[in-house]
Parts: structure tokens; C-alpha cells; sequence
């Protein structure tokens, strides 16, 4: 137990041995993994023999690789777009299911299905969709000006594709969010508002926005954290293709690794992933007293 | 778009407020006569929904149209014509082949998984917050971070990792990084839950001379049944629909899970659409059945961490 | 699937206190069931060699292969033949293309790995070579020159590394052509394939004029891409260029004979052979073949297994008759040798050195691999073995024609090279077959091509 001194009020209490479990199982599988991550980048490692020391060969690398800096980029237009589109449609698309009625409370409930599919279902889904020759890209396509219904294989269209269908996996979820929070409103704001004259759209920007700011802080910072990590939507819709268009950060390290077998290099690629995902989140956290937020927030 | 709920309590039932004493409650709200004013009027807000809805609609009554038609059927007539023939060929399709197999592996590592993280999270949330120790206080930020985490960063090392311990290929190479990385959320969600639980509570059961493992097992655990239910189904969403451990810590198709399965079944049946659209609909099974069973319960489960 | 709404029943805490005891039972099965799920292993799965838990005074050992229908019912039957009449017994696992890869690469050196595997020969075999962990199959096989003298010496020549042999061909060989829809082509009023590269582009341009797509390809995988690069480099520079490039010599990507066959796949596209929307077309899920058999586009270039699998997609194109195939054009002024064929020259078996017992598998492979029922099956399969002197016998079965074509066109080549994916070392095969697409995708010059190619090897 700890050493630290017992008071009469210690009496009764869990002492640090309660949290040792679930430290020790959490350390064993995603902390070790981590400090591990860095190692492994100094090595050379196929998955054929143990690692072999090589050095910083692997992060100079970095310097000549061409896709790095293509992978960043995408990544981080991934993360910012997702975000901005996601947000634009979750939250008015919340305000308007929050209030009350059957018709909405039905549309909620179906809009609710994309959330009950997995990433893989949703992907392999699109991807049926998105067949430029016998899916629903051939018909619309033409609608559209996409002649050929070449979506996917287009480098400059796939990378929006994608971002559509990681959107219709994620605004459900989103608009979950801001519906119950919209919920939480009171009305009597808004009878006042009217009173004084005010329109519909002034009241959306005056009252509503204000009151939510605590859940688009969440919403948001859910979707920035979550998009580094987008990765099976990605890999089986388009596999990072056409070329490298779609190829972010996490599906260069997966493809380097996982079929090029140069683990070495992989672990480098996987090391500034961890580095971004921390450094984004420390940020997030302390703009916004997340968790000062999350300490704080009441139960369920 | 300025209409709020009414006390009207079918959709009160859908938010995930817990049932407080009659004192706390807010105030009453009111959409009243205003309330269906705005509301009918509301043409942009109408048209976009409009929109979404062909959004989200379309696919999703592709793949239940697609699921029931023949193969050639697709292929001749284009994606979106009715149907000549329904038939549920496709789905015996599927069951026949290995899809039982990956189910039940799918359910096995879900169920497992579920239950390391309960019984690990409880005793750390009931410390974390009832100990009052710095070094436990840590452990509390030491969490949080491993939310941050992406675990695609990982998965080198863990592939090393899982190797050099040989389970590689069984299931516990799934399992046991899937609840590692769940355990975060549900600390998380655990410790909000009882530091809800007014402090008079936990010196009451102590001023009894219960040490902490009884108050654990009299008082934390009654206590915490919800957010254990929330986190369970949290828990069980991961697993469920875990697709990146499976694909870089198991080949083998004794061991394959759902969603493995469905990207392998269109290596299988390539452009044979209804089929593969058959599996991802046998896929949402479950869910869907644990939505009918238990919506508050997976609404919670869906939005835990995130607050209102 | 539109759920009805469900009054809750009871109180929150009601129910709550119905679920959890549900739960933990549900769990305390779970648990159980997933220490037994996890430590036994099902018929399919692998278990480690040496158990012989089937009673059997011999070694068990596991034989891993690739799953292909047509296939796997011969393997399984040569290696009942072998069960019958030896101490060691082989149990045969099969495992989907890509996840297989992987799955060979972390079990070779440890205890699961598997006795007798399948592989690809060239760069593929050489890093397990290297890494110590095949057996040599020299010796064996030069103690048995009857059966040595059975396998095609250049098919053969794909598994053995530093002079010595590591692996038996135990599948067709398959080389690549063109395979074509006769309808469509004749249609368009095509009556002869295109002999040469002036005559393809004369006909890709009568193919559009008649408003089809005049090739078909899966342009979202890389490999099939290769195929056109593998030719045409052969063709305008020989088989030389892409030795030098095995062999990693300085500058071998930035021989111009390379670039210039990337300017010629442009020009392909530039002519509009492969459509416009190519790179969102999957071989995985059959995009291209659906492409050929529906009369959309006229030609694919693959391997010889399109054949069977074009049977099990879409028998009926096949049973009418309509698939024809032939040579890759003649590149006019070109350098190399126009009987040269690119492909997979085969598979192979090879041996771990780890192995329970290398003496049984070895035996396995010399005795069956060249038997004439093994031989004849695979035959009957529409697989044409990498086996000398079969003559005539090739020409049975469902694809009896097809069969012959592909052997003749093999014995004849004075080379035969292989799929440059296998014989380059994995991660230059991926950054190679990135590069490729590019070049399709008009992403890339040619030029640029060599240079980023120059600079990963």
C-alpha cells in the first residue's frame, strides 16, 4: 500500500491499489505500445526477425520521402474540412430535431440507423455505391457533370467522396449531441426574444448558439481527435488511391507497414501520428478547460 | 427553428437526464401555441432536412432493396429498379458460409471485452475519486491522456508485442488491446458518475465501519449501475465493430470477426452486390435489437463522455 | 427497417437492475467460452506442428496454401495420397491472397509456423532464404533426376536461389495475355487481334468509334497495371532491364528503354484504351471481368487464371464460347525477343527449415508434385502445370483450348519473367506499384517515374 500517512479519514477509503488493474492492463496494451513506438522507429523490422538497431536511418527518411508531406497535408484538410462540414450540418440539423413533434421525433429515430453501422459496413456500402460502372455513381454522375460516374478514381473527387461518406458516418453522432443539448434551451428565452421582435434567424445566433457553445466545444473536439484516426472508411473505399490522393497519415503508416513490412519506418510515421494526437488534444484541453469540464460534468 | 420540448414525455424519454428529486428539476418548458407557429413555418430548416434525409435514405434503401434481389437482377437493371423477384436466397447465402463463425467470435470478444473493462474501471473510478491521494489523483490525468491516443499509432508495436507472446491469430489478440483502449472513456465516465454521489453518502457507510471493499460492493456498485450499463454498451459498440486489431493482429478465419468477414466476403462474391449487401444488413442485426431493447441504454452508451 | 417506438416499462432503475444480473451472466458464459474459443483451434485453423493428436505414429504437419476453389480440392486429394501411405501426416489450411502475406511473414520464425507453405519463388521466397528459415531441396532432388527432369527448367530456375533449389512447383504456370469478348470485337468490325503496337492503337480507335470501351482495367490495384509495364519494357528493351533492376544495379530505372515504355502506356491512355474511369474499377470484386463479360469493354490483359475465374464469376461467358485470347503485340524496332511471356512463371512449395520433419514434406513434394494424378487433376482444373513433355495431355477439360495455348506459349518463351511485385523485395513493390498507378493516373511523368523509382531502390 501507499506510504503515505493514514489520517482517522483515510479510514474506509480505496487506497492507489484499487486503480492498479485497470493502470497496469492499460499500460501493458496501449502505454508500452507507445514508449515502444519510438523505439521500434531507431530499428529496422520486417516481422521476419526481431528489430535491429539501425539508428536514425529510418527518420531520415522523412526527409526524402515524397508522401510524407502529401500525407500531413491530407490529413490535416481531412480533419479541418471534416470538421467544418460536419458541424455545419450536426447542429442546425440537432436545433431542428430537438423540438417537439412526431414527424421529428421519427426523422430523429432514422437518422439515428447510420450510427448502428460499423465503419467496414458503411464503407463497403459506399464503395458498392460509388462503382462508377454499375453502382449509383453511374447514374448520378452523368446528373452532375461526372460523366464517366469516376468518383473514387478521380484524384481530384476522391478525396471528397471520402469526406462524404466519413461525414454520413459521423453527423448522426454529432447530431445526437446538439439534439440534446438544444433540448436543454429554455424556452422562455425564446418567448422573450420573439416578444421583442426578434426573427427567427437572429434568435438562432443570439440565443441558441451562445447556449450551445459548451457542446460544439465537445462536438468539436470529439471530431478533431477522432479524424486522425479515420482509417478503415479510407482503406476500404479507395485504399489511399487513386495514387496517393487519399492516402493520410495513418493509412501510409498501415501500408508501409503492413505490406511493405518496413516496420522501422512505419513506427516512425506512427510516432509523429502520437505526437500530433497528443499535442492536439494538450491544446484542445487547455483552451477550453475540457477537462476541468469533464471533472465536472454530471453523471448520467 | 426556435421551438422547444414540451413536457410532452415521449421525448423527454429521449434524453439521458436521470430522474432527480422533484425539487431539482427545471423548470417546466412550454412549446405551446408559439412553439407549432414557428414550426410550421420553417422552410429552410425544412428543405434541409428534406435533404439529409434523401442522403442518409438513399443508401440505406439501396442496401435493403439489394439485399433481397439476385445478383443478375442487379447487374442488368441498374442499382435502383425495383426489384423483379424478393427472394431471401441472399441471406441463406450468407449463413450458410462462415458468417455464424465470425458472429459468434464477433460476440465472444464483445462479451469478454465488456467484462474486463467493468471490472477493471470500477475500483479505478471509486479510487480516483474517493481516495483523495495525489499518486491516485495522476492516474487520473494518466487516463485522460489515453484518450488522446490514435490506435493506429500503436499497432506496430503491438503487433510485435502480441507476436512475442504468441496469440497472435486468437482472439485474445484482439481482446485485450480493444478493452485497453476502452478503459479511458469508461474510467472516465465512472468517475463523473460517482462524484454525482453526494460525499454524506460514502462517510455514512464509513462512520458503519465498512472498510472499502464492502462499501464498494454496498454502495459504489448499486450506485453506478447505469454508467456501468453505459459504458458496457460503449464497450460493446468497440468491439462489435472493431475492424483495425482484427486486421493487423489475426489472419486466420477460425479467428475472423464481422467486420473482417465483410470485407473478405467481397473478395468472395466480388460484383455479386446482394450478397455482400445481405451481410452488412445481417451485420446491423444485433444493434438494431439492442436499439428496440434498450434505446436509453444505447443513446448513453453512444454520447458517453461527451456531456450535454 | 423502420423500428416501432417501445414504451419504456417500469422505472429506470427497474429495468437497470434487469439488465445487469442478464449482463454478468452473459458475461461469466463470454468469458468462458473465449479462453475456450481462444486456445483450441477449429478445423481450419493451425495448430502448432508436432502435435500428432491424430493418433498417428508420424509427425503432423501443416501445409498452407492459398484458397482458391478449383484448386484446393487437388491439393487436398494429393495430400490424402500421401497420408495413406506414410507416418507423417499433412493437414492442409487455405488463406485469402493479401492477409496470407502477412500471416506467412510473423509465423515463419516462430512455433506456429507452418511445415511445407506456399509461396511465389523469386524475391518473395529469397527474404525467408535469407532469414535461414527454408529448407534445401537440392540434394533431394538432384538424388531423384527422373522427377527433377519433370519441371520445367525456367519455372524451376523462379525457386532457386544462390544455385540451390528451395521449391517444387506444385500449380500452373500463368502467364499473362490478352483475353478478349469475340462479340464485341467483332461487332466493331475487328476480325484479326492486333499483332503489333501500331495495329493496338488502330483498333483501341475502331473500339471507341463503335462506343465501347476498348480495354478493361482495374486500375484501383496496382498489379494489374504492372502487367502492361512488364510487356512493353520486355518488348522495347528485353528481359535485360528489368534483370538489371532485380539485381538493384546502379541506374537500372533510369534506362531510357524504362521511360519510354511509361510514354507508351501513356500513350495508351491518352488514346482513351482504358476509359476514363479505370482507377475506381477493383479486379478484387470482379470490376474488370464484369466489365469484359457484359460486352462494356473488349479486352483484358491478365493472368492466365482470369480463365477459371471468369468460370466461377460468370460461367455462362465462358460456356458460350465467347472469350478469346492471345499473345501481348509485337513492339515494332523493339529489342526484346517477342516470344518473351511475363507472369508467374508458378508457385511453389517450399519446405521450413524448422520443420518436424523436412524428410516427410520433402518426400511429399518429390512424389506428388509430379505425379501423373496430381498432374492430370490439375489439368482437369484448367490449370496447365509447370511439367515437361505433356504434349497432347494438356488438351482436356472444359478449357482444353485454352490449356494448350497456355502451354505452348510457355514452352516456346526463351524467357519467362516474373511478376515484378514478387521479385522485388516488398516495400520497393509497393512504393513501384504507387508509382505505377500514378503514371496511369497521369499524376506522373515518365520521367518522374524513373527518377522516384531510382531513388527508393
Amino acid at each position: 500500500m501507499s506510504s503515505e500517512t493514514q489520517t482517522s479519514s483515510q479510514a474506509g477509503r480505496p487506497g492507489f491499489i484499487w486503480a492498479v488493474p485497470a493502470v497496469l492492463f492499460f499500460g501493458a496494451f496501449a502505454v508500452l505500445p507507445m514508449v515502444a513506438v519510438v523505439y521500434l522507429s531507431f530499428t529496422t523490422y520486417g516481422g521476419l526477425e526481431a528489430p535491429v538497431w539501425a539508428g536514425l536511418d529510418n527518420w531520415k527518411r522523412l526527409t526524402t520521402d515524397p508522401l510524407v508531406v502529401n500525407s500531413l497535408w491530407l490529413s490535416a484538410m481531412l480533419t479541418l474540412l471534416s470538421w467544418l462540414v460536419q458541424t455545419a450540418i450536426a447542429l442546425p440539423l440537432g436545433v431542428y430535431l430537438a423540438s417537439k413533434g412526431r414527424m421529428r421525433s421519427l426523422l430523429a429515430a432514422f437518422f439515428f440507423v447510420p450510427l448502428l453501422m460499423s465503419g467496414a459496413a458503411i464503407a463497403l456500402l459506399w464503395s458498392t455505391l460509388y462503382d462508377p460502372n454499375f453502382g449509383l455513381a453511374s447514374i448520378i454522375g452523368p446528373l452532375i457533370g461526372v460523366e464517366d460516374g469516376n468518383f473514387i478514381g478521380n484524384p481530384k473527387l476522391a478525396f471528397y467522396s471520402v469526406l462524404l461518406v466519413i461525414a454520413w458516418q459521423f453527423i448522426p453522432f454529432h447530431t445526437l449531441l446538439y439534439q440534446g443539448a438544444a433540448r436543454a434551451v429554455p424556452v422562455s428565452l425564446y418567448e422573450a426574444a420573439t416578444i421583442d421582435g426578434a426573427g427567427r434567424f437572429k434568435q438562432f445566433t443570439a440565443i441558441t448558439l451562445p447556449q450551445l457553445r459548451d457542446t460544439i466545444v465537445t462536438s468539436s473536439v470529439l471530431m478533431l481527435v477522432g479524424s486522425l484516426a479515420y482509417f478503415e472508411i479510407i482503406l476500404i473505399l479507395t485504399g489511399g488511391g487513386p495514387g496517393a490522393a487519399t492516402r493520410i497519415l495513418p493509412l501510409h503508416m498501415y501500408i508501409t507497414g503492413f505490406r511493405g513490412f518496413d516496420m522501422g519506418y512505419a513506427s516512425v510515421l506512427a510516432v509523429i501520428l502520437l505526437v500530433l494526437g497528443t499535442a492536439l488534444s494538450l491544446v484542445i484541453t487547455k483552451v477550453t478547460g475540457f477537462r476541468k469540464m469533464a471533472s465536472q460534468r454530471e453523471g448520467l | 427553428m426556435s421551438e422547444f420540448v414540451t413536457d410532452n414525455p415521449e421525448i423527454q424519454s429521449e434524453t439521458d437526464d436521470p430522474p432527480r428529486p422533484r425539487a431539482l428539476r427545471k423548470p417546466r418548458r412550454h412549446g405551446g401555441a408559439l412553439g407549432s407557429w414557428w414550426q410550421r413555418i420553417n422552410i429552410p430548416g425544412g428543405v434541409g432536412v428534406a435533404v439529409w434525409f434523401v442522403i442518409v435514405g438513399v443508401p440505406l434503401y439501396f442496401l435493403f432493396v439489394s439485399s433481397g434481389r439476385e445478383s443478375a437482377d442487379y447487374l442488368a437493371n441498374g442499382p435502383f429498379s425495383p426489384p423483379t423477384n424478393l427472394s431471401f436466397d441472399n441471406f441463406t447465402t450468407i449463413l450458410e458460409s462462415d458468417f455464424p463463425l465470425y458472429f459468434l467470435n464477433t460476440f465472444i470478444v464483445t462479451v469478454a471485452c465488456v467484462l474486463i473493462v467493468q471490472v477493471l474501471a470500477l475500483p479505478a473510478a471509486y479510487a480516483i475519486v474517493r481516495s483523495g491521494k495525489k499518486s491516485v489523483a495522476r492516474v487520473f490525468s494518466f487516463v485522460l491522456l489515453g484518450l488522446a491516443v490514435p490506435a493506429q499509432a500503436v499497432i506496430v508495436p503491438l503487433y510485435l508485442l502480441i507476436t512475442q507472446v504468441h496469440l497472435y491469430d486468437t482472439l485474445w489478440a484482439i481482446i485485450l488491446p480493444t478493452a485497453a483502449f476502452a478503459l479511458p472513456l469508461a474510467i472516465l465516465v465512472l468517475t463523473s458518475s460517482l462524484r454525482d454521489v453526494p460525499k454524506e453518502l460514502y462517510e455514512a457507510i464509513n462512520l458503519d465501519g465498512a472498510g472499502s471493499v464492502r462499501a464498494l460492493f454496498s454502495l459504489v456498485l448499486p450506485l453506478s449501475r447505469s454508467a456501468l450499463a453505459t459504458i458496457g454498451i460503449y464497450t460493446a459498440m468497440q468491439a462489435w465493430n472493431g475492424f483495425l486489431f482484427p486486421l493487423v493482429l489475426t489472419q486466420d478465419v477460425s479467428v475472423r470477426v464481422i467486420q473482417l468477414g465483410l470485407w473478405d466476403f467481397q473478395g468472395q462474391y466480388g460484383l455479386n452486390v446482394p450478397v455482400i449487401m445481405a451481410a452488412v444488413a445481417l451485420s446491423l442485426l444485433p444493434l438494431l435489437v439492442v436499439y428496440l431493447v434498450g434505446r436509453r441504454y444505447l443513446l448513453a452508451g453512444l454520447t458517453a463522455g461527451s456531456g450535454k | 427497417m423502420f423500428r416501432s417506438r417501445q414504451e419504456k416499462s417500469g422505472s429506470r432503475s427497474q429495468r437497470a437492475r434487469r439488465v445487469i444480473p442478464a449482463t454478468l451472466a452473459v458475461l461469466a458464459v463470454g468469458a468462458l467460452a473465449a479462453c475456450g474459443g481462444a486456445s483450441s483451434s477449429t478445423d481450419s485453423g493451425a495448430a502448432t506442428p508436432g502435435g500428432g493428436d491424430n493418433g498417428g505414429s508420424g509427425a503432423e504437419l501443416q501445409l498452407w496454401t492459398l484458397q482458391n476453389e478449383g484448386i484446393n480440392g487437388v491439393q487436398q486429394a494429393a495430400v490424402d495420397r500421401f497420408n495413406e501411405s506414410s507416418d507423417a501426416q499433412i493437414s492442409l489450411s487455405t488463406y485469402v491472397n493479401d492477409p496470407y502475406k502477412t500471416k506467412l511473414q510473423t509465423s515463419i520464425g516462430s512455433a506456429n509456423a507452418p511445415d511445407i507453405f506456399y509461396n511465389w519463388g523469386g524475391g518473395n521466397l529469397k527474404a525467408y532464404v535469407d532469414a535461414g528459415r527454408v529448407a534445401d531441396l537440392t540434394d533431394a532432388l538432384d538424388a531423384a533426376p527422373d522427377i527433377k527432369s519433370k519441371f520445367i527448367p525456367s519455372v524451376l530456375d523462379v525457386a532457386t536461389i544462390d544455385g540451390k533449389v528451395y521449391g517444387v512447383p506444385m500449380q500452373a504456370v500463368q502467364p499473362v495475355s490478352f483475353f478478349y469478348n469475340k462479340d464485341v470485337m467483332a461487332d466493331a468490325g475487328i476480325t484479326e487481334f492486333p499483332a503489333t503496337w501500331t495495329e493496338l492503337l488502330s483498333v483501341v480507335d475502331q473500339l471507341k468509334a463503335a462506343g465501347v470501351q476498348p480495354i478493361a482495367l482495374a486500375g484501383s490495384q496496382g498489379w494489374t497495371e504492372l502487367m502492361y509495364l512488364e510487356y512493353i519494357l520486355d518488348r522495347v528493351g528485353g528481359p535485360e532491364k528489368f534483370e538489371a533492376i532485380r539485381l538493384n544495379e546502379e541506374g537500372a530505372w533510369k534506362d531510357p528503354a524504362v521511360v519510354k515504355s511509361m510514354e507508351m502506356v501513356q500513350e495508351l491512355v491518352d488514346h482513351g484504351a482504358f476509359g476514363s474511369n479505370y482507377a475506381a474499377v477493383s479486379y478484387d470484386n470482379n470490376g474488370s471481368q464484369a466489365l469484359l463479360t457484359s460486352g462494356k469493354a473488349a479486352m483484358e490483359l491478365m493472368g492466365s487464371w482470369e480463365v477459371t475465374s471468369l468460370n466461377d464469376s460468370f460461367p455462362d461467358f465462358l460456356a458460350a464460347g465467347t472469350l478469346g485470347w492471345a499473345d501481348f503485340p509485337v513492339i515494332e524496332g523493339g529489342a526484346g525477343d517477342p516470344g518473351n511471356i511475363v507472369g508467374n512463371p508458378s508457385n511453389f512449395y517450399s519446405v521450413t527449415s524448422d520443420s518436424d520433419d523436412v524428410e516427410a514434406a520433402t518426400q511429399f513434394l518429390l512424389t506428388q508434385m509430379a505425379s501423373d494424378e496430381y498432374v492430370d487433376a490439375l489439368i482437369s482444373v484448367g490449370q496447365v502445370p509447370a511439367i515437361t513433355g505433356l504434349g497432347e495431355r494438356v488438351k482436356v477439360g472444359q478449357f482444353a483450348d485454352f490449356n494448350a495455348y497456355a502451354y505452348n506459349l510457355v514452352l516456346d518463351s526463351p524467357t519467362f519473367t516474373q511478376s515484378w511485385d514478387q521479385a522485388l523485395a516488398p516495400d520497393l513493390a509497393q512504393t513501384m506499384l504507387l508509382n505505377i498507378q500514378q503514371v496511369f493516373n497521369k499524376q506522373m511523368t515518365p520521367q518522374e517515374f524513373a527518377d522516384a523509382m531510382d531513388a527508393a531502390a
